[in-house]
């Protein structure tokens, strides 16, 4: 009870230290940046998931392409963890209507079908668009609307598929899963998967796939998949919401941002705690000294000092949390505002784990070294004021803030390549800034003082070198972590905004007889629709490398999907805008040996310049040696292609169709009734609400990224601000002094701020150009986009950071203008 | 002794401290005049009013009435900045907890006067002061690597660095043991002389009083000069001023 009480009163006593306030404060800016960023980042993966699930019309789907349907022990033990099954099987097959017959594309759905988006549909070709969370029942058949003309059937005719007869019953306008496959060549059909049996289609060796649809919590999955992943054979594939082509990159990447903006609120929050800490811990030798004299032992002031940081800590992470659930509220219901969805409160718990982790290890690997050190605070002290402390304390202090450092943000971000990224931009800065100390000490040398305001400012930075520098260090590093961050949003966003411009092709024409290749591009060209390049289309099977089957060839262990499945080849003259070439040449005019692959087919693959593919392509084969490897932008919405054959190449006098895109607006959907009775045989794929989708998350992500943004901008200034304030006595005694012998207040006043603004744009001009050198690193690492010098932003920055420094070295002047100098001499000594 | 001009003129000097609920009066009705040259001590006890009285004598505040003329301004009627240009210029302090900055080497501190003062010699004019002092082998040392003495030394020096007319100086052997506090009084005593400055001192310390030419002694803010006398051969003299 006693020792309670007396605890508490030393916990009162503390609070009225500055030095424990900043250290305080620091914790809870630094739980609650992470805590916030963390609670929100797991909430918009939710979002972003839940959104683009319907791209899969479940959370996840597991195809089986080997014509074997998928066991249903499998689903059983699925349904035993409570997820949602359903099941799909898709194949093509000839339909016969009204004495004509259709190569169609057939979607059989069982029940539950979609378990995640809905299905849009029309009754009729005049009724209204309708959405439904169910496909067609038992003896119903929905057709796309081309069907109606290619068969000359209407609503309520019969169709036969194989042996069985089906009621049109319905348009089938969209299923949310229709993705964007190119496989999808021929119209397609949806029936009820119990029906399928009937039509007698599939036979032992039909081109068939199998797919699963599960839905349910997060972890039941992972078990789930866990569970049934050991007697998956090749050509079972488990897909989640990332391996969507058109999705994957921007997912990615947001999902990337978010975790460099948390990895950054943890090491701007670090070194708010280290600063604060050390600080404390200088300002308590005097106590510590006079502790000893009164008998109390070195392992007993290691206690106190353990026992009061763990209070600050417990106190520092419950105000940050406390402050993070509102914070994290108000984000949530933004963009739940901005997206008209309703709001999603619920609180992922798990989240908080990396804050707690932050306080735990800013307390113990930043705060508790230099407390620690107090113990060796000699009694002597008292009587006589020691030199500093010694250095190898710091150097071991560094080691642990290092690898402290390391191991939160590689916890946290899970990168090697973050990790390093980050710290090299830092040692690069360090490297630099010792540099700079060096060239500062050596021209400022020479500066004499004077009553002028510049001397005086630079007299100052020489004078207070070592505060100088260290202050420049962390606030150089401060600024560089908030510029990183600052300059891959822009990256980030101009990307995306380059990749999805507002007139990006939204409609694909597919399946372009070559003798209406003409007649296609003069319709786009009358209705003055700009359509991308026009490229011819083969199938084939990729089948040989260097003379041997390719499944041979290619390592057992790398699951390389487009091997088992036929692929669109293409022959191409000129490299397209957005494909770069990483490895070898593009075709040279005239050139007519060689082919181009994608590099991460090639990659998968182990695939060089030079080897040699063998393609099956009908009943031909074709062999060319790869002439270059390139990259392809999946999510650019224009006909891309694993393989690209040069212009009379090997592809030459094989059949093709052809394909393209263009981009047609909301007000001319109805061109396409004018394009579909004019083409009747080329297909349309609308993509334009896969467009809307990706814009959709692209607003989310960005709110996200601008709310990360002015958190961390917000913690560097609290970081600037503590480090600032841990010079305050000196400042003021200085100031006080200097009005003692004479120095005006004017002179005072613009000399400091000077002082401050030199330090400020130093820091910042520093910071800037670290964070550049980390945002190549990160840009060419990990977000795969053309690194850019930020002109605007190197150019500013360093000028903000003056201006805002400045204003801080005015406010620590204050006290020091208000009170005689008399008073404050007296109040300091 | 005296140049026959004053350098210091106090008349009806009262200040009083504003606690809220009540008004401390800390200073009555002083009047003093001091010539210049002359070497004055004030004595008291703690809590007298002495550090006070020599913080308005300074202009480092302002009193609450009368009137303080220092050499030829009277720096009751001058602005924050008139009054800190006066003391660049004419005025010299040591303290008693010496008030050198730790982040500066002893020579940056000596400077520290100069360079407001705009003079391009402050550092060698500041080495030749700590040689003055005794103290040339420690200039680029830091105030945490001195002992008291030296440190009030550094202050000395620092103090006579822009050749002050009149020179404060508050309990500057306070915080030091005898023998330290005698070579500092010496030093001090010797550089006023050799500078011809005029020296006002207050302190505690009846010893270091007698080496002044005028001795005050204040009590509860009311001041007095009970035996003025010269230190080598003190003859009586009348208080100037009688207070209330």
């Amino acid at each position: 009870m006693n020792q309670a009480s007396g605890r508490l009163s030393s916990v009162r006593r503390d609070w009225r230290e500055r030095d424990v306030r900043v250290l305080i404060a620091a914790l809870v800016v630094a739980v609650a940046t992470v805590a916030t960023i963390a609670l929100f980042a797991s909430h918009l993966q939710r979002t972003l998931v839940s959104s683009a699930s319907a791209f899969l019309a479940a959370d996840r789907q597991l195809e089986s392409e080997n014509g074997q349907p998928i066991p249903q022990a499998w689903r059983d033990k699925a349904t035993e963890r409570g997820l949602e099954v359903a099941r799909m099987v898709e194949f093509s097959t000839m339909v016969y209507g009204n004495d004509n017959f259709q190569l169609v594309a057939v979607k059989a759905v069982s029940e539950g079908y979609p378990l995640r988006g809905e299905i849009e549909y029309q009754a009729s070709a005049d009724s209204p668009r309708e959405m439904r969370s169910a496909g067609p029942g038992h003896g119903d058949v929905w057709l796309n609307p081309r069907l109606l003309r290619l068969l000359d059937v209407t609503i309520g005719d019969s169709i036969e598929v194989g042996n069985l007869e089906l009621t049109v019953s319905g348009l089938l306008i969209r299923e949310p899963d229709g993705g964007f496959s190119m496989s999808a060549l021929a119209p397609k059909i949806m029936m009820n998967a119990a029906d399928v049996a009937a039509t007698g289609v599939l036979q032992v060796g039909s081109r068939v796939e199998y797919v699963n649809l599960f839905a349910g919590e997060e972890a039941a999955l992972d078990d789930f998949y866990a569970e049934v992943k050991p007697d998956f054979s090749p050509s079972h594939e488990w897909k989640s919401v990332d391996d969507g082509e058109a999705l994957s990159g921007s997912l990615q990447r947001a999902r990337r941002f978010l975790l460099l903006g948390g990895s950054l609120a943890v090491l701007l929050a670090s070194v708010a705690v280290a600063v604060a800490a050390r600080q404390y811990a200088v300002g308590q030798r005097d106590t510590v000294a006079l502790l000893k004299t009164l008998g109390v032992r070195g392992q007993r002031i290691g206690r106190l000092y353990l026992s009061r940081l763990m209070i600050w800590g417990v106190a520092g992470t419950l105000a940050g949390v406390v402050i993070a659930l509102p914070a994290f509220w108000g984000l949530a219901s933004l963009t739940a505002r901005l997206l008209e969805r309703p709001v999603d409160y619920s609180i992922d718990w798990f989240a908080l784990t990396p804050a707690l982790v932050t306080a735990l290890v800013s307390m113990m690997a930043f705060a508790y070294p230099p407390l620690q050190r107090l113990r060796s605070v000699p009694a002597m002290r008292v009587l006589r004021s020691e030199p500093g402390e010694s250095g190898t304390g710091i150097v071991r202090d560094g080691l642990i803030a290092l690898i402290a450092i390391f191991g939160l943000i590689w916890l946290y971000a899970g990168e090697l390549g973050l990790v390093l990224s980050l710290l090299g931009g830092l040692a690069a800065l360090l490297a630099v800034l010792a540099l700079l100390g060096w060239a500062m000490v050596l021209l400022l040398r020479r500066v004499v003082g004077g009553g002028n305001a510049w001397r005086l400012a630079l007299v100052g930075l020489y004078r207070h070198r070592k505060a100088s520098l260290s202050q420049i260090a962390v606030f150089s590093m401060t600024l560089m972590l908030a510029a990183t961050l600052l300059l891959i949003r822009s990256s980030l966003l101009d990307d995306w905004q380059a990749q999805l411009p507002d007139d990006a092709p939204n409609h694909f024409l597919i399946n372009i007889a070559p003798d209406a290749v003409d007649d296609v591009e003069q319709f786009l060209a009358k209705n003055d629709l700009a359509k991308e390049a026009i490229y011819p289309m083969v199938r084939g099977r990729l089948t040989e490398l260097n003379n041997e089957p390719v499944k041979q060839a290619v390592s057992k262990d790398r699951e390389v999907r487009a091997l088992n499945r036929e692929l669109n080849l293409t022959w191409m003259n000129s490299l397209p805008a957005d494909n770069t070439i990483v490895s070898g040449e593009w075709f040279e005019p005239g050139q007519t040996e060689g082919v181009s692959i994608e590099s991460q087919l090639a990659d998968r693959m182990g695939v060089k310049v030079g080897d040699v593919l063998g393609f099956t392509i009908g009943s031909q084969k074709i062999e060319q040696p790869v002439t270059s490897i390139r990259t392809v932008q999946w999510d650019s919405m224009r006909p891309n292609f694993y393989l690209a054959f040069p212009e009379g190449g090997g592809l030459t006098g094989l059949p093709a169709t052809w394909i393209t895109s263009f981009y047609l607006g909301e007000d001319q959907k109805l061109l396409l009734n004018d394009f579909t009775r004019e083409f009747p045989t080329v297909s349309v794929l609308e993509v334009d609400h896969i467009i809307d989708r990706i814009r959709e998350i692209v607003v989310q992500v960005t709110q996200a990224i601008e709310a990360i943004l002015i958190m961390i901008l917000a913690a560097a200034v609290v970081v600037m601000a503590a480090v600032v304030s841990a010079t305050l006595q000196d400042r003021q005694r200085e100031g006080a002094l200097l009005r003692t012998l004479g120095g005006r207040q004017s002179l005072l006043v613009r000399s400091t701020m000077l002082e401050f603004a030199l330090l400020g744009f130093f820091a910042g001009l520093l910071g800037v150009v670290a964070a550049e050198v980390a945002v190549w690193a990160l840009q060419y690492r990990m977000f795969q986009g053309e690194f850019q010098w930020h002109f605007r932003i190197v150019a500013t920055l360093p000028l903000i950071s003056a201006a805002v420094l400045s204003v801080f070295g005015y406010w620590q002047l204050q006290p020091v203008l208000k009170v005689s100098p008399m008073l404050l001499l007296r109040r300091l000594e | 002794m005296a140049t026959g001009e004053y350098i210091l003129k106090v008349t009806d000097l009262t200040h009083r401290v504003d606690l809220g609920h009540d008004t401390l009066t800390i200073l009555h009705d002083v009047n003093l005049t001091v010539m210049a040259g002359q070497s004055v001590a004030i004595v008291g006890r703690s809590g007298s009013g002495k550090t006070t009285l020599l913080g308005l004598l300074a202009g480092l505040d302002t009193p609450s009435d009368g009137q303080i003329e220092l050499d030829g301004q009277v720096i009751s009627q001058l602005g924050e900045d008139q009054r800190a240009a006066l003391r660049a210029q004419r005025v010299g302090f040591v303290f008693q907890s010496f008030q050198l900055l730790p982040a500066l080497t002893a020579l940056e501190n000596v400077m520290l006067p100069l360079e407001l003062a705009g003079q391009k010699e402050a550092a060698s004019q500041a080495t030749e002061l700590l040689q003055r002092v005794g103290l040339g082998d420690r200039l680029t040392h830091t105030p945490r690597q001195l002992s008291g003495g030296e440190q009030q030394r550094v202050a000395i020096a620092r103090a006579f660095a822009a050749r002050p007319k009149i020179l404060f100086a508050d309990e500057p052997t306070g915080n030091l043991d005898n023998n330290t506090g005698q070579t500092v009084s010496d030093l001090l005593m010797a550089l006023n002389r050799e500078q011809g400055t005029t020296l006002i001192m207050v302190t505690h310390d009846e010893h270091l009083a007698a080496r002044c030419e005028r001795q005050f002694s204040i009590e509860a803010g009311v001041l007095t000069e009970p035996a003025s006398q010269p230190v080598d051969n003190p003859p009586p003299r009348t208080a100037q001023q009688e207070a209330l």
